[in-house]
């Protein structure tokens, strides 16, 4: 199965696309001007934020941005376009031949578009005498396209693509959080050779299903012996079934031509003088290659926060082991969501400092382990923070020694006799101490009852 | 300004000539008077808050914009009175204003002629009015045509030149606005006042400073390709205003060839038609055209009605042929093409400009038409006879049409192309022109 996707989604401006009207305005019909009400007499006029944010997610998708971009107009009738046409980018996109890493794989990104939303239709008033209401608040609100090559297998793959593309956008230029339902996507699926379109499908958990719906339907009919006929569908959320679209409704003659009132804007240099923030995904594969970690335990730290990715970095810097790692997946990561809420620099540096320790062997795992869950909680540890109580300590090897006189001749010839000792003192104290600490004074017991 | 104005004199004049398709009420007229230095019309495709901007077409009927077009409301803060909205082929579309849903304007000079299209009530009220100021609008030749018909002075300034905000397009990338007038030093005044940038329409942002500091003629071109199928009449004034101009303005003016100059013509009409067919687009009877709230019909159907019942003949000729040259299929071998035929024409121009300073042709290939001749024209001979008028608009290059003979009192115009920018040389040469060629004006009884 190939499933290619159109994702439609709106850019984080505060103006529109082309005029000043507010994006964000709740009364219906409160943010309009004579632009994006298409006014004879009227002209657009290009929101460079919002230029600037497609050559941003152009970059980011690795796309070959031109020098020179337009737009052009899209001429088609429906009540919710003011102009009966739209402005969007035709032969000259933002961003072309891309790609997209994602899990591994390398979904190629054809094209990246700017363009403008129409109004919004509203429908109100019982079956038969209903009345269609037009909201142009969203006429003109700035959009960006991006178009994928067939390269995704699986509706669920298509959805987690979708998903893991909104979170990079939402890093990179702040799209809304509203975007994983309100993004709007066409996709083209062919179980066999002939393509589907499914048109207008609205939010990831409705493209996943529609996909789904398509494969059963093209397989079964294929099962069946029926030829897949190419065509345009919508997706039906009620009925949870995709449907034949109305020919007439998805006329593919839209006959483009440039928009002569914008003219051409040159972008080249714009997209080159342009840094791209680190998103999460670029930073997994950061830290994937750099500290030569697994993408998957790379991906868990970046989408866990990113400030236990920053603490990863300080900490894997010094100690670049699977240690120094799964101390981070386990003892961290799981609770990084509580622990994020109340953490301070001086926690913050508490924390690594001990892990530091453990990972250094001045101080031992449970001992470490246990004075982390006391960083957490917020309390002052009693442990091995505190000085080793040598008197307790020399008492219990004294013990020991005294129970068992063979490990003084027997250090004689072999200095690991020691550790039985410290091992069993270690037990003993249930491991509060530092088994350096411990060896250091079972070292000089012995040593000293040999030298007497 | 010569005689003082008078409303019912307005009136009369309005009544005869069709000049005007709305006219300033009486007792905003009386309210102004005494109050402005200067009166001045507007185009019906210019955008103005206090009239109707109509565009010619019945589509537009009752429709009173929110804003005033740029050039217009830099004209009234200089001190311009607006008196009316002058007469046009609806959306731009006619060589002979008889394409307007609101009478035809008569030719001031014989009322059974044509005064040309489609900015002719513009050119007519200069003609009938002295010290009037009219702005008009060219897309392939609007203000020159209406201009050498009717005896008087058109300039079309340089695409992006003066602002496009407020006026109703009919194919962005090549309308321009432009004035009519009587006099060189008119448009020394007037010329800077409605030019310069605008924020508001992006194209008029990236313009050189409007100088009009005086500039050398020395050499002038004529393409002979232009000098084809130009009527008897017309070419023997031509030839005179020629002669005129070596002999006394001592300026030389030679033949070149411009073979792209028959490109031209499709090229255009290619181009302005497929751009009108988007921009009418707008207008079906949901925002804009004739709107009915209470609609009960699916929005195609509705669609269709409106526009069908609402358009007139030649806009729907004009839709048809610009949805045609855009469709899939066709776009590559008309719209792209024409495209790559403007570039070349724009070239060729640039070439020429390299040895002469200004390009000079008859404005039209014959003197303004009898509406009896006009009705037996099929629509490709009227859209021949842009074939002189379209090459500068094509491209976009400045150029102006002056009064240069008169065939039994009937005038005649020729018209000189200038470089992108160069409006100063036609206006040096306009100045120069004036000296040595004595204009005439009807003789206006009503």
């Amino acid at each position: 199965m190939k499933i290619g996707l159109e994702i439609h989604l709106q850019l984080p401006t505060t103006s529109k696309l082309f005029c000043s009207c507010s994006t964000s305005a709740t009364e219906p019909n409160e943010a309009i001007c004579p632009t994006c009400l298409g006014f004879p007499g009227s002209r657009p006029r290009l929101n460079r934020k919002a230029l600037e944010m497609g050559l941003m997610i152009a970059k980011r998708l690795e796309c070959r941005i031109p020098d020179v971009i337009w737009f052009s107009r899209k001429t088609y009738f429906y009540p919710d376009l003011p102009k009966n046409f739209q402005i969007t980018q035709y032969e000259s996109p933002i961003g072309v031949d891309g790609k997209f890493l994602f899990d591994g794989k390398t979904i190629r990104i054809l094209r990246v578009h700017l363009e403008e939303d129409p109004g919004k239709i509203k429908r109100v008033g019982r079956v038969g005498e209903e009345l269609s209401l037009i909201d142009y608040n969203r006429s003109g609100v700035p959009l960006v396209e991006i178009v994928t090559a067939p390269d995704l297998s699986t509706p669920k793959e298509a959805r987690d693509f979708t998903s893991s593309l909104i979170t990079e956008l939402r890093y990179l230029i702040g799209i809304s959080d509203k975007d994983e339902q309100t993004v709007r996507v066409d996709a083209n699926i062919s179980v066999a050779e002939e393509r589907v379109e499914v048109k207008n499908i609205l939010g990831l958990r409705n493209l996943e299903r529609a996909l789904e719906f398509e494969f059963v339907r093209q397989s079964k009919m294929l099962r069946a012996g029926k030829k897949i006929p190419r065509e345009t569908r919508r997706y039906d959320e009620e009925r949870k079934v995709t449907l034949p679209a109305r020919e007439k409704e998805f006329e593919e003659d839209y006959g483009y031509i440039l928009e002569p009132d914008l003219g051409v804007f040159n972008v080249g240099e714009i997209a080159e003088l342009m840094a791209i923030p680190e998103t999460p995904l670029m930073r997994v594969e950061r830290l994937s290659r750099e500290y030569g970690i697994g993408l998957s335990e790379a991906k868990k730290i970046v989408f866990t926060s990113y400030a236990l990715a920053d603490l990863f970095e300080d900490l894997y810097s010094k100690y670049p082991t699977s240690k120094a790692l799964s101390w981070i997946l386990d003892q961290l990561a799981a609770n990084w969501s509580t622990l994020e809420k109340k953490m301070t620099e001086d926690m913050r540096n508490s924390i690594l400092t001990t892990i530091g320790s453990i990972l250094s062997g001045s101080i031992s795992e449970n001992e470490g382990r246990k004075m982390l869950v006391s960083i957490i909680k917020g309390e002052e540890f009693v442990g091995a923070s505190q000085e080793l109580n040598n008197q307790e300590v020399t008492k219990i090897i004294c013990s020991i020694l005294n129970g068992h006189p063979e490990i003084i001749s027997d250090y004689k010839t072999n200095k690991r006799a020691a550790n039985f000792v410290i091992g069993q003192v270690m037990k003993f104290f249930k491991g509060r101490y530092s088994s350096d600490e411990v060896a250091k004074l079972v070292i000089n017991e012995i040593e000293r009852r040999l030298s007497r | 300004m010569s005689d003082k104005l008078s409303f019912e004199f307005l009136t009369r004049l309005n009544e005869k000539y069709k000049i005007f398709s709305q006219l300033i009420n009486e007792e905003e007229f009386l309210k102004a008077e005494g109050r402005y230095h200067f009166h001045f019309s507007a185009k019906d495709n210019l955008c103005t808050i206090d009239f109707q901007s109509r565009a010619g077409s019945r589509i537009l009927d009752g429709y009173t914009p929110p804003f005033d077009a740029t050039a217009v409301r830099r004209l009234r803060i200089s001190g311009g009175l607006l008196i009316g909205k002058t007469n046009m082929d609806e959306f731009g579309f006619g060589t002979f204003c008889t394409n307007s849903a609101y009478g035809v304007p008569r030719n001031p000079f014989d009322p059974d002629r044509s005064c040309g299209g489609s900015s002719g009530g513009a050119a007519a009220t200069v003609a009938l009015l002295d010290g009037h100021i009219a702005l008009a609008v060219s897309t392939g030749g609007s203000i020159s045509c209406p201009a050498s018909f009717c005896g008087v002075i058109g300039i079309t300034p340089t695409y992006g030149r003066v602002s496009r905000y407020g006026l109703i397009d009919y194919s962005n990338s090549l309308d321009k606005i432009g004035l009519i007038c009587r006099s060189a030093t008119d448009l020394r005044t007037y010329l800077p006042l409605i030019s310069g940038p605008d924020s508001l329409d992006p194209t008029s942002c990236s313009q050189p400073i409007l100088d009009l500091s005086s500039s050398r003629i020395k050499r002038i071109g004529i393409p002979k390709e232009a000098m084809e199928g130009i009527s008897g009449e017309v070419e023997a004034a031509f030839r005179k205003a020629i002669e005129i101009t070596e002999e006394q303005l001592s300026i030389k003016v030679e033949e070149v060839s411009m073979s792209s100059l028959r490109f031209a013509l499709p090229a255009y009409y290619v181009l302005a038609t497929s751009e009108a067919s988007t921009n009418l687009a707008r207008y079906c009877g949901m925002r804009f055209g004739i709107v009915k709230d209470d609609v009960n019909a699916h929005f195609n159907t509705f669609f269709s009605e409106v526009r069908s019942k609402f358009f007139g003949k030649e806009a729907k000729r004009r839709i048809l042929l610009g949805t045609y040259c855009r469709r899939i299929g066709f776009r590559d071998r008309y719209y792209l093409k024409a495209l790559s035929v403007r570039q070349i024409v724009k070239e060729e121009y640039l070439r020429i400009f390299q040895d002469f300073d200004l390009v000079v042709m008859p404005t039209m290939p014959f003197i303004a038409p009898r509406f009896s001749d006009i009705q037996k024209m099929k629509p490709l001979d009227m859209y021949k006879a842009d074939f002189l008028t379209v090459p500068p608009n094509l491209v976009g290059m400045p150029h102006i049409s002056l009064p240069c003979g008169y065939y039994h009192g009937i005038p005649i115009g020729f018209q000189l192309v200038a470089p992108h920018w160069e409006e100063r040389r036609l206006l040096h040469f306009a100045e120069c022109w004036e000296s040595v060629f004595e204009y005439q004006f009807p003789e206006v009884k009503l």
